[in-house]
C-alpha cells in the first residue's frame, strides 16, 4: 500500500508555467518576516519586562536629608530593618554615593562640598505586600524630609504599556495570518484556473480526487515552505545584526546578554517556515477539494 | 459491458440534446455511433465515459450502476475506459511520452511499466521518434495517434473515439480504423463516433445513428 503511494505520489505534474505560484513564495517570504521578526519582538518583550519586574520591583532607594542626625538615621534604619517585607537594609557610603552623582556633574565639581542626602539601598522581597503610605508616613515622621522611591507604580504602568505593546504585535501577527490563508486560497484558485484543462483531462482519464488534489497540496507545500524559509533566513539574519548592535552598544536587551545562543528565536523561525508550509498545503488541498466536487 | 436504458439528457437552460436512448455494447463488440453535427454523439459519448450525467435514464457499465457509484467507485470506472477526443485534449506542457503515459501513472504503474510500454505503443503508431517533442509541435495526425496512444496504453475494456477520421484523408481514416480493430482483437470493446455515415458503410461492423438526439437504427439513416 504504501509502495503505491509512493509510486503514484513519484511523479509531479509541472506547474512552472503558473505565474501566480512563482510570485506566491515572495508574498509567503514576506509575511513570514513580518510574523518571524513580530514573534521575536513578543520574546524580547517578554523578557524585557521580566527582567525590569524583577530588578525594579525588589529595589527601593530612600534619600534622608544630609542634615538629618546620626540618631535619626539609626532609628530609620533599624525602623526599615524590622518592616515586614525588606530583605537587606545598605546605607551607602559617602564614596559611594559621590561615584554615583560623578557622571552628572562632571570632574570639576567638588562633590565632598556638596550637601548630598545619605541614601539607602532596600531590597525587598517582589512577592511582599508592602504599605508603602504607611511607611513613607512613618519614615517622614523619624526623618523630615526622607523621600522614598520604590519603582511599584512605574514598573505597573510600564507593564501595562508592554502589555498593549504585545497585544499590538499578536494582533499584527494575527492579521499577517490570515492574510497568509488568503493569499494560498486566491493562488490555488488561480492555479486550478490555470490547470483546469488538465485537472479535466486527469479527472476524465481516471484519477481520484485524491490524486489530483496531491499534485496541488505538494505543489502548494513546496512553495510555502520555499517562501518560509527564504523570510524565516531574511528574518536571521536581522535577528542577528540586532543582536550583534544590540552587544556592540551594550543595549540592556535580554537578547544582547543571552546573545546568539537563545534558542528561542531559532525555534520560532523554524517554526514559522514550517508553518507557512503547512498553511499553503491544507488551503490548497482544502480549496482544490471543494472545486473537484463539483466535477461529475 | 455498457448498457444505457431511457436516456434523457438536457444541458442547464438548453435544449434536449437526448431523448429516450436506450443501446448496449456487448463485450469484445465493435460499433459506430453516427450522426450529423449536433445529433447528440459526443454527448453520448460524455455520458458512457462519465463526464457528464444523464438528466435521466440509468447508465450501467462494467454491470455497476453509475449513478448509486461513488466518487472514488466511478474515478475506477474511468480508468477502465479509453477515450480518443474529438479535440485531443494533449496536455501541453507535457511531452508526447508524459502525455501518453499519464494513464499508467494515474493508475499508480511504476516507471517501470512506463519505459516498458509507451516507447513500444509509440513505435507502433509511428511516433517512435517523437516521444520528447511537445504536442504544440506535431501535425494534427501525428496529435490524434498521441492521443490514440494514451487512450489505449492500459489496454482499456472500452474505447471510446470521437470523430477520429474526422481531420484525415480517407487512407488515413482506414489506417486508423486498422489500429482500432487490433485493438479490439485484443478483446477491448469500441466505440467510434462519426459523421461520415458513407465512411462506416465499408465496414461490417454494427452501427448505431443518432437524429436529433434520438437513436434509430443504421438502416433508418441509410434510408433517410
Amino acid at each position: 500500500m504504501i509502495g503505491t503511494w509512493i509510486s503514484r505520489s513519484r511523479y509531479k505534474l509541472p506547474f512552472g508555467r503558473d505565474a501566480s505560484a512563482r510570485l506566491l513564495p515572495w508574498i509567503i517570504a514576506l509575511m513570514v518576516y513580518l510574523s518571524a521578526l513580530g514573534g521575536v519582538g513578543l520574546i524580547l518583550l517578554a523578557d524585557t519586562l521580566r527582567g525590569w519586574d524583577q530588578s525594579l520591583a525588589s529595589a527601593m532607594t530612600l534619600q534622608v536629608p544630609a542634615e538629618t542626625s546620626a540618631a535619626r538615621m539609626e532609628t530609620t534604619l533599624a525602623t526599615l530593618r524590622q518592616t515586614a517585607g525588606v530583605v537587606s537594609v545598605n546605607e551607602l557610603t559617602a564614596d559611594e554615593t559621590a561615584r554615583l552623582v560623578q557622571p552628572w556633574l562632571g570632574p570639576s565639581v567638588s562633590i565632598a562640598s556638596l550637601p548630598l542626602p545619605h541614601l539607602i539601598d532596600i531590597r525587598v522581597d517582589p512577592d511582599a505586600t508592602i504599605d508603602f503610605v504607611a511607611l513613607r508616613k512613618h519614615l517622614a515622621a523619624i526623618a523630615p524630609g526622607a523621600r522614598l522611591d520604590e519603582n511599584r507604580s512605574a514598573l505597573d504602568r510600564l507593564q501595562h504599556f508592554g502589555v498593549q505593546i504585545q497585544g499590538l504585535i499578536g494582533g499584527g501577527m494575527a492579521v499577517v495570518a490570515v492574510l497568509l490563508v488568503l493569499t494560498v486560497v486566491l493562488t490555488a484558485r488561480t492555479g486550478l484556473a490555470i490547470h483546469r484543462p488538465m485537472v479535466e483531462i486527469l479527472h476524465l482519464l481516471g484519477a481520484p480526487d485524491r490524486y489530483i488534489a496531491q499534485q496541488f497540496q505538494t505543489h502548494a507545500l513546496w512553495l510555502g515552505l520555499r517562501g518560509g524559509i527564504i523570510g524565516a533566513l531574511a528574518a536571521a539574519a536581522t535577528v542577528v545584526a540586532v543582536v550583534q548592535s544590540a552587544a556592540a552598544a551594550s543595549l540592556p536587551l535580554p537578547v544582547a546578554s543571552a546573545g546568539l545562543a537563545d534558542w528561542r528565536p531559532w525555534g520560532l523561525l523554524v517554526a514559522a517556515a514550517l508553518a507557512a508550509g503547512l498553511v499553503a498545503m491544507v488551503t490548497a488541498r482544502a480549496t482544490i477539494a471543494r472545486q473537484l466536487a463539483r466535477m461529475p | 459491458m455498457v448498457r444505457l436504458e431511457n436516456i434523457d439528457k438536457r444541458y442547464d437552460g438548453g435544449a434536449e440534446v437526448l431523448r429516450g436512448v436506450t443501446v448496449a455494447l456487448d463485450p469484445g463488440g465493435f460499433y459506430f455511433l453516427t450522426g450529423v453535427s449536433g445529433a447528440g454523439k459526443t454527448t453520448l459519448l460524455e455520458l458512457i465515459s462519465l463526464a457528464e450525467r444523464p438528466t435521466r435514464g440509468t447508465v450501467t457499465l462494467f454491470d455497476t450502476d453509475t449513478a448509486a457509484a461513488d466518487r472514488a467507485t466511478r474515478a475506477a470506472l474511468r480508468r477502465r475506459i479509453g477515450i480518443v477526443f474529438q479535440d485531443f485534449r494533449l496536455v501541453e506542457h507535457l511531452s508526447v511520452r508524459d502525455n501518453v503515459a499519464l494513464p499508467l501513472r494515474i493508475a499508480g504503474a511504476s516507471e517501470r511499466e512506463v519505459r516498458d510500454n509507451v516507447p513500444e505503443l509509440l513505435g507502433w503508431l509511428g511516433l517512435g521518434d517523437k516521444g520528447d517533442l511537445r504536442p504544440a509541435t506535431l501535425s494534427g495526425g501525428e496529435k490524434q495517434r498521441v492521443a490514440i496512444a494514451r487512450a489505449i496504453v492500459r489496454r482499456p475494456d472500452l474505447l471510446l473515439a470521437d470523430e477520429p477520421t474526422g481531420n484525415v484523408d480517407d487512407e488515413i481514416a482506414m489506417l486508423l480504423v486498422r489500429v482500432f480493430e487490433r485493438i479490439n482483437r485484443l478483446g477491448t470493446t469500441v466505440l467510434i463516433a462519426t459523421h461520415d455515415i458513407g465512411f462506416t458503410r465499408q465496414f461490417a461492423h454494427e452501427r448505431f445513428h443518432l437524429d436529433q438526439g434520438i437513436l434509430a437504427s443504421a438502416n433508418d439513416a441509410e434510408d433517410g
